[in-house]
């Protein structure tokens, strides 16, 4: 080789290293370009069919039973007083009357003051399954079916694809197995899929009884005396089936995470022994055990995004007196989350965003169902199911600020996942894959 | 001749009782003999989670789950995302209970070859090759630590077990 073509090859080296992108161990070829306006996004999928009337708008049972009494059952989340009449949606602590005491507030500054409030926001589905689907894909996807994976993908993915986000720092936690709920952690697009997944437990199971019997005793076993030739054995074996098939769908958790997760659960198994798990002052229901553990979850991992599924509400097809006392508990059951996060996880406290919506709303009119009261019940699938809001709180999050109202809707469901884009730093690369609904937008190009 | 009228009235008894036995057909439930596969590639289908699970169990536990207990099982994988994760779980969790049926580490170490077939043939239901044979001898002399539940804990996570 001469010297004129050796300095032309180490120049087309050299020009070749610096070209060659540097491969982040998510796959993703560059670093977010994004700036991140917080470290932490909790997002609160509230929780199984909510009615604006009760909710947002403060009405009590003035607009589904026909009596006059207004009032705020939700007031760790919103500003206005509470109902003043026939209260049931409390405890049964204290006066003597079922459901008469209500749950004491627990944030000093609601919500709604701490952050911003899209009154009223258009919900892309009427059914429970399509609207998760929504506000974790971003979309609605006409062939979506139930019992079936995410078409499109999912905010966990986007995430972990563009932002680069380990597994163990992308949770979702849901309140149980039914209803396709395992299924959502992960989408079947060929672009994303399992690899980019978020670690999901449903602990009512995980950490409830069947969890005691049938996964709290495992074997600890020694790092490096036993499993590093437990884990050489496996993959020789996996070697030599490498060509006929492979493992199960992986969500990608490294080596070491595996062990972090597996040591939260003894620890999870032992503060639910001593009574040491995080649960809101009321726990009657499980969405209330369910936020319990999330915080567990955000104490051990401070991940990136945890999104909490609440649905207890939905007992209101056939219980209008359990869907408010359901509806307060998980007003309460996101204030406690919220101080938590604030009081109790120095690390995310100050630098987390929360964001809740319903995924869908419930009918205007009632079905011929009446509870104890002789109060009318309510199922979801028309246009007032369609209704909901949205509030978001933290920092880049204007404070008290509210938008839009029931004439002038503003906003979607699946703005929710451009969002979380935006406060992660990855919105442009989820704006740019193409597969949300077409009029979403980040939450904060609408204020 | 009083004998034998004596032995003969006898023995007509004995055929008589002999002739009012029922003749019940036993039903004998046995476990069909099962063909080995003739090699790793034979395997196309991926098992379900109840069908890893109760396999699993009868390998560990020479004996089958109940139903109840399957379902509660399959409700544990279920509320784990990591499902490989859920897998190592419970094994390490069957491998707690005392009533798992391993073969001593003594047995292994005598004979690492037979030890290396009879597992291949209890989790891969084939024969191992002369190459996977070779390096599990290899393996089990190298690590004096390892044992005969270590061994049984990888096969029951590796991704062959998972297909059948």
């Amino acid at each position: 080789m001469n010297r004129r073509k050796f300095i032309r090859n180490a120049g087309i080296a050299g020009a070749g290293a610096f070209a060659v992108p540097y491969i982040l161990p998510s796959g993703r070829l560059f670093a977010a370009t994004g700036r991140q306006l917080a470290g932490h996004v909790v997002y609160v999928l509230f929780a199984g069919g909510v009615r604006q009337q009760e909710s947002i708008l403060q009405r009590y049972l003035d607009d589904s039973q026909g009596f006059p009494w207004a009032g705020n059952i939700m007031y760790n989340m919103f500003n206005g007083p509470s109902p003043e009449n026939k209260i049931v949606y409390g405890t049964n602590q204290g006066n003597g009357v079922e459901g008469g005491t209500p749950i004491p507030q627990i944030l000093s500054q609601t919500l709604e003051t701490q952050g911003t409030v899209f009154r009223e926001v258009q919900a892309q589905s009427a059914g429970h399954f399509g609207g998760l689907n929504n506000l974790l894909q971003g979309s609605q996807v006409t062939t979506q079916g139930l019992k079936q994976k995410p078409i499109n993908p999912t905010i966990f993915e986007y995430l972990r694809r563009h932002g680069g986000f380990p597994a163990s720092k992308v949770w979702f936690v849901g309140n149980g197995i039914g209803n396709g709920l395992p299924l959502l952690n992960y989408s079947n697009h060929p672009n994303y899929g399992s690899q980019y997944g978020a670690n999901f437990f449903a602990p009512s199971i995980t950490f409830g009884n069947l969890g005691f019997e049938h996964l709290s005793n495992a074997k600890v076993y020694h790092p490096e005396n036993e499993l590093d030739p437990m884990y050489q054995m496996k993959y020789f074996l996996d070697q030599s089936f490498a060509n006929v098939g492979k493992g199960g769908d992986s969500l990608g958790n490294t080596e070491d995470e595996k062990q972090d997760i597996k040591s939260f659960m003894r620890s999870t198994y032992d503060r639910v022994t001593q009574n040491a798990i995080p649960f809101p002052t009321i726990t009657e229901n499980n969405d209330a055990l369910n936020i319990g553990f999330a915080c567990e979850i955000m104490r051990w991992f401070k991940p990136a995004i945890t999104v909490v599924n609440l649905s207890s509400v939905d007992g209101c097809h056939a219980d209008f007196t359990g869907y408010l006392r359901a509806l307060h508990r998980a007003d309460h059951a996101v204030g406690h989350l919220w101080n938590y996060i604030q009081t109790q996880i120095p690390e995310m406290a100050g630098d987390t965003v929360l964001i809740a919506s319903p995924e869908c709303g419930r009918n205007l009119n009632h079905n011929p169902i009446k509870d104890v009261n002789d109060w009318y019940a309510y199922d979801h699938s028309d246009n007032n199911a369609s209704r909901v809001f949205t509030v978001m709180a933290g920092p880049g999050v204007p404070q008290n600020l509210s938008i839009g109202n029931e004439a002038n809707p503003v906003g979607f469901t699946s703005d929710n996942v451009p969002t979380i884009g935006e406060i992660l730093g990855v919105k442009d690369e989820i704006m740019g894959a193409g597969f949300l609904q077409p009029e979403s937008v980040s939450l904060f190009d609408r204020i | 001749m009083k004998n034998k009228i004596i032995a003969f009235f006898l023995g007509l008894l004995i055929l008589s009782f002999a002739a009012c036995k029922k003749d019940v057909a036993q039903d004998q439930y046995e476990v069909n003999p099962v063909k080995l596969y003739p090699s790793i590639g034979a395997k196309n289908k991926n098992k379900t989670q109840e069908q890893y699970v109760s396999i699993l169990y009868t390998n560990l536990f020479q004996r089958a789950l109940s139903g109840n207990q399957l379902v509660e099982i399959i409700d544990c994988l279920e509320s784990i995302g990591d499902k490989e994760l859920g897998r190592e779980v419970l094994i390490s969790n069957f491998m707690n209970d005392p009533q798992v049926v391993l073969p001593s580490d003594s047995v292994m170490r005598a004979n690492p070859d037979v030890f290396t077939e009879q597992t291949y043939e209890r989790f891969f239901v084939r024969k191992p090759s002369e190459a996977e044979k070779t390096w599990f001898r290899n393996f089990i002399e190298a690590n004096p630590q390892l044992s005969a539940e270590m061994i049984y804990f990888a096969f029951a996570l590796s991704n062959e077990y998972l297909y059948y």
